[in-house]
């Protein structure tokens, strides 16, 4: 349907975004022409002062928000033009993990993670909470993936904030993804359970080649997990890098004079 | 380029509707407050009617001049929209556009908007006294007058306890057929009368506008003449009862459920959304889950309001117990009266507690 529109271009970038703008409703800019290209494969961080556009650079990726201007293609399907049951394609194959993880609380663990398998179920079956046998075990294999298997039954508010996180990336899963992105996914979440979810999200990204797009504003966690680094000032792209080239010089230009980095970060 | 034009006329446009708006706003606060003056004035000015008695308050109402007065509205609110920077932020200005940054850290003292306020909250008070006819003395000394009524419902009399205890029953299934009705139609009419499922499409918004219209009509018209409106229908009885209650019970229901849809936490939408799952299934995953514990508490209140209610609806022939009230109250039957209004208060009483005990065990 798009092919017919627009030329498909030749690449095998994972995403590609070309002139993104985007103007929230109240007149707000989030966004200001953002260009970025991420390669298939690549662990891409975002970094940024909160209210610097990389939640709504996220949002727009996957059309949870529509930006205003600019296109933006996914693994060469331009997902700014698409709309009803084949933008629901496409984002079938991006899965979303959330700071908040946003799970559907009074249902169990299994249930949760099975909704990731939504895109794929029939209607009616879906909305009886009916899923085949096939895709229960499946999201059990996924529970036990993430180390949680033993609490399948349990209601997700039962749960701690880092269980829940890994329950949420066990949904993403569940939708057997190409690429991933993850909004602030452990900037709820104790200091010292941070590298549990973390680690889960690293080892997708290089045992199984997924395309990882994460904002995080933990300049550690940055340069243990990244592979490459963007930096959103006011809605732009003010930098981009890769995890060693990141300094003193420009943390001050993205995070503003008067920021001073956390004593631990080793610069 | 083209957008941008578009977009900018856009912002003209709803600039200019905003200004509309908050004058209009002004227009009707400033109304009232000068109208309430008025009242006040001609009230206390001593002017005695045609008998030589004190105005009364129809008297009073028949005298305000509410052409001048809301001429004097409308050109009093342009004047401050237009000095708004001397006046100060009109109340309809706030409303509108909200209160700008210079203004926030002031007293209410130290603006107009704020003495506006007060002076409209005090008018409307004795205006409110005035109109209603509140009468202090009548309430203090006159009891004795009440005294047969209260002396009969405190005594009780055992001649109707069986047939009440009949239409009781009869009461009871009727609020509950009612209401057991008015679910599923409720359930699906509050999505489409939520705002926040609703900011969509073209057709989400029509279907917004729509059904909430609708059923703000529905709800303005009382049960009492639905129930008029069902017995011309299918004749006089408790099914008559049943669909006034039922009418009724589903806008209600339907406003209580869709203010509950718009309080949701919209993240697990979100997720769901992102898994590429569809509009039913974001519904059943992403919303359901969340607002059944309190759609089952409205549901259940919901009930006991219309156990109330059906008494009202049997008083014009819509069944239930209120059907043998009616004639008791008129021939003044105190007693008789006592023992049907005990029953109503002990199934309301006993009701509460059930729902009490069923809220606990779901939320």
């Amino acid at each position: 349907m798009t092919a017919a529109i627009a030329p498909r271009p030749v690449s095998r970038a994972a995403v590609r975004i070309e002139g993104l703008g985007m103007v929230y409703p109240g007149g707000v800019r989030a966004l200001e022409d953002v260009d970025l290209e991420v390669g298939e494969g690549e662990f891409l961080a975002i970094l940024g002062l909160s209210g610097s556009g990389k939640s709504t650079l996220l949002r727009c990726i996957n059309r949870l928000v529509d930006p205003t201007e600019g296109r933006i293609w996914i693994y060469g399907d331009e997902i700014t033009a698409l709309r009803g049951a084949n933008l629901r394609k496409v984002r079938r194959s991006v899965a979303m993990i959330f700071q908040q993880f946003n799970l559907v609380r009074r249902h169990t663990v299994i249930n949760n993670v099975l909704s990731g398998a939504l895109g794929r179920s029939g209607l009616l079956s879906s909305l009886m909470l009916t899923f085949p046998q096939s895709e229960r075990e499946r999201a059990r294999a996924n529970l036990a993936r993430v180390g949680l298997d033993d609490r399948a039954g349990s209601r997700a508010d039962a749960l701690s904030g880092g269980q829940q996180q890994r329950v949420a990336v066990a949904r993403a899963l569940m939708q057997e993804p190409r690429l991933i992105l993850a909004d602030e996914p452990v900037a709820s979440l104790d200091p010292a359970l941070r590298h549990s979810v973390m680690r889960h999200i690293e080892a997708l990204n290089r045992d199984e080649g997924l395309t990882v797009i994460c904002s995080l504003h933990d300049i550690d966690l940055v340069e243990r997990y990244a592979t490459r680094l963007v930096a959103l000032r006011d809605g732009r792209v003010v930098w981009e890098g890769l995890p060693g080239q990141f300094d003193r010089e420009t943390f001050k230009e993205i995070y503003g004079e008067d920021a001073e980095p956390a004593s631990n970060t080793g610069f | 380029m083209v957008e941008r034009q578009a977009s900018e006329a856009m912002a003209g446009w709803r600039k200019g509707l905003a200004r509309l708006q908050s004058i209009g706003i002004d227009a009707v606060l400033i109304s009232m407050l000068l109208l309430m003056a008025e009242l006040l004035l001609v009230a206390f000015s001593g002017r005695r009617g045609d008998t030589g008695l004190l105005l009364t308050a129809e008297d009073i109402l028949d005298l305000l001049h509410y052409a001048w007065i809301g001429l004097a509205g409308v050109v009093l609110a342009l004047g401050w929209n237009v000095f708004y920077h001397t006046l100060g932020t009109s109340p309809g200005r706030a409303l509108v556009r909200g209160v700008p940054e210079w203004e926030r850290d002031l007293e209410w003292t130290q603006t107009l908007r704020g003495w506006f306020a007060a002076v409209f909250i005090e008018f409307t008070f004795f205006a409110g006294w005035l109109i209603t006819e509140l009468d202090l003395y009548a309430f203090l000394t006159k009891f004795s007058k009440a005294a047969d009524i209260v002396r009969g419902l405190a005594h009780p009399s055992a001649s109707v306890l069986h047939e009440g205890l009949v239409l009781l029953v009869q009461t009871i299934f009727l609020a509950f057929m009612a209401t057991a009705f008015a679910i599923p139609v409720a359930f699906v009419l509050a999505f489409p009368s939520a705002r926040n499922l609703t900011r969509g499409s073209l057709v989400a918004r029509t279907a917004y506008t729509f059904s909430r219209t609708l059923m703000n009509f529905v709800r303005a018209v009382e049960p009492l003449v639905w129930a008029l409106i069902f017995i011309s229908w299918v004749g006089i009885g408790p099914f008559a009862g049943v669909l006034a209650l039922w009418v009724h019970s589903v806008a209600a229901l339907t406003k209580l459920y869709s203010e509950q849809i718009e309080s949701i936490d919209t993240g697990p939408m979100d997720a769901i959304t992102a898994t590429g799952a569809g509009t039913l299934q974001v519904l059943r995953f992403g919303v359901v889950p969340q607002v059944i514990p309190p759609f089952l508490s409205f549901t259940i209140y919901r009930w006991d309001i219309n156990v109330r209610m059906s008494t009202i609806i049997g008083f014009v022939g819509g069944g239930g117990i209120g059907y043998i009230l009616k004639p008791r109250v008129d021939l003044g039957e105190w007693g008789e009266v006592g023992t049907l209004v005990l029953l109503i208060a002990c199934t309301v009483w006993l009701m509460d507690i059930i729902s009490a005990k069923i809220r606990e065990r779901i939320v």
